[in-house]
């Protein structure tokens, strides 16, 4: 049977995760979160189906 | 503390006038104690042992989570009483699962959406008027959305789909919508031969249909969350052509609380209609259809099925597949072969192969060795 390696089982894994830390830090530097909010707070008319 | 509640809930002092507000405020808290103390005694006192509990006991518990889950997020009660949507800071976070951000209990803002709402933010000071084609051509202000992809990366690279089989308020109602005792459609396992004999042609020409069109959820992915909102812009295009998400979510109890939207429906709302029966009642016959084949979010969380640090395993001096035991596979509703692939793409982590085993060899978790000292096997069978 094919040997696991510790790299695949947990510092790539890690490594995503670290990854995605730094591009939530980034985005929020960069003002993405003010857009997901302004988005979210009024109705989205699309999602509801009227356009 | 007066204010600090009033940020949370994104209300205003005059607001407190209206006794709505308060009791909506009020029943929030209380749906949050029921499902907090729910979690809890889940978690401390039958500690999580999948194995000894059985496939029974498990699925109730399955229920329970999804359900409280859903009512943890989704309890902005003022919401679901006057027919508005929660306003407050909160909708700066994005939950883990397909939850519409219009639905009126919605604390937190859809991944999905807002992928496509970051996407479609452009750059005034770059942008033009085309008088050639006579459109307005737009430059995208974000190329690449840091702020959700990176929340995704961390949920995936975390735990995978597992999102999808606890933590998703659109799988939930499909799984609720799949306990409706009608005759399923269940196709048998994907094999050339299952004792000796070759699967009748039909039954192969659905097998082939199936696996096929498990590829367009990475279609929807790429084409309507990604590069249409990106390069053509004006639209959300997954929200607004596709999603019964929202439409059930969020429409159906906005529309029916509001006249000035229900007036405002036109065409659009018809094919969102149509789109939203269609997945409801398919999901009666077929186990969770929307996840198998269009969910972008699903798409998303597939990749890192294989890479997440929570995974599934196999543990293989204890498995009968020698003696031919398919009590997983036969058991798994998203067809998948846990012996085969632990960790494909197409496993929701919803633990039911794990909790019918009957020789307790599949493994879930962070490990790479089961308690006695055997290897856990998370890649694939050769
Ligand atoms: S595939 Fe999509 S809708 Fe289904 S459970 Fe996963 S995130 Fe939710
Ligand atoms: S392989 Fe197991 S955990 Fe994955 S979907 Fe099938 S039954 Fe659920």
């Amino acid at each position: 049977m094919q040997k696991q390696s510790v790299f695949t089982r947990y510092i790539i894994p890690l490594l995503l995760l670290l990854v995605g830390v730094g591009f939530v830090v980034y985005g929020v530097t960069d003002g993405e979160a003010g857009a997901v909010l302004r988005k979210a707070v009024a109705i989205c008319m699309e999602c509801i189906g009227i356009g | 503390m007066k204010k600090l509640l009033l940020s949370l809930f994104g209300l205003d002092e005059a607001s407190l006038q209206d006794p709505a507000n308060i009791v909506g405020i009020v029943l929030t808290f209380a749906v949050w104690a029921l499902v907090l103390a729910l979690f809890l005694v889940l978690l401390f006192k039958k500690r999580f042992q999948i194995h000894r509990w059985g496939n029974k006991v498990w699925q109730r518990t399955k229920l329970l989570i999804q359900t409280g889950w859903f009512l943890l997020t989704n309890s902005f009660m003022i919401g679901w009483v006057k027919g508005t949507i929660y306003q407050g800071s909160l909708k700066y976070v994005c939950v883990p699962g397909m939850n519409c951000y219009s639905c009126p209990g919605a604390f937190g803002a859809c991944p999905i959406g807002a992928l496509q709402a970051v996407l479609d933010e452009f750059d005034v000071s770059k942008s033009w008027f085309d008088p050639a084609s006579g459109t307005y051509i737009q430059a995208p202000l974000y190329w690449f959305a840091f702020y959700v992809i990176g929340f995704l990366m961390i949920v995936g690279a975390l735990c995978g789909r597992l999102i999808c089989g606890l933590l998703c308020p659109f799988g939930w109602i499909q799984d609720l919508l799949y306990k409706i005792p009608v005759k399923k459609l269940k196709l048998p396992r994907d094999e050339k031969r299952i004792n000796g004999m070759k699967h009748p042609g039909t039954v192969r020409f659905f097998l082939g249909v199936d696996k096929y069109l498990r590829y367009a959820k990475y279609a929807f992915l790429v084409v309507m969350v990604i590069f249409l909102p990106l390069v053509v812009k004006a639209n959300p295009w997954f929200c607004k052509y596709v999603c019964p998400s929202g439409m059930l979510l969020g429409g159906i109890p906005l529309m029916s609380r509001n006249e000035g939207l229900r007036d405002a429906a036109g065409q659009l709302t018809l094919l969102k209609l149509s789109i939203m029966t269609f997945t409801v009642v398919l999901s009666m016959f077929l186990y969770r259809p929307f996840c198998r084949y269009i969910c972008p979010l699903g798409a998303i969380y597939s990749l890192f099925n294989p890479v997440s640090l929570y995974k599934y395993g196999i543990d293989d001096s204890k498995c009968n597949r020698c003696k031919g035991c398919y009590a997983c596979a036969n058991a798994c509703p998203m067809g998948v072969d846990p012996v085969k692939t632990p960790n494909s793409p197409e496993c929701i982590r919803c633990g039911t192969c794990n909790a019918t085993c009957p020789q307790k060899a599949i493994h879930a978790g962070f490990k790479m060795k089961t308690v006695e000292g055997n290897a856990i096997r998370t890649h694939k069978h050769k």
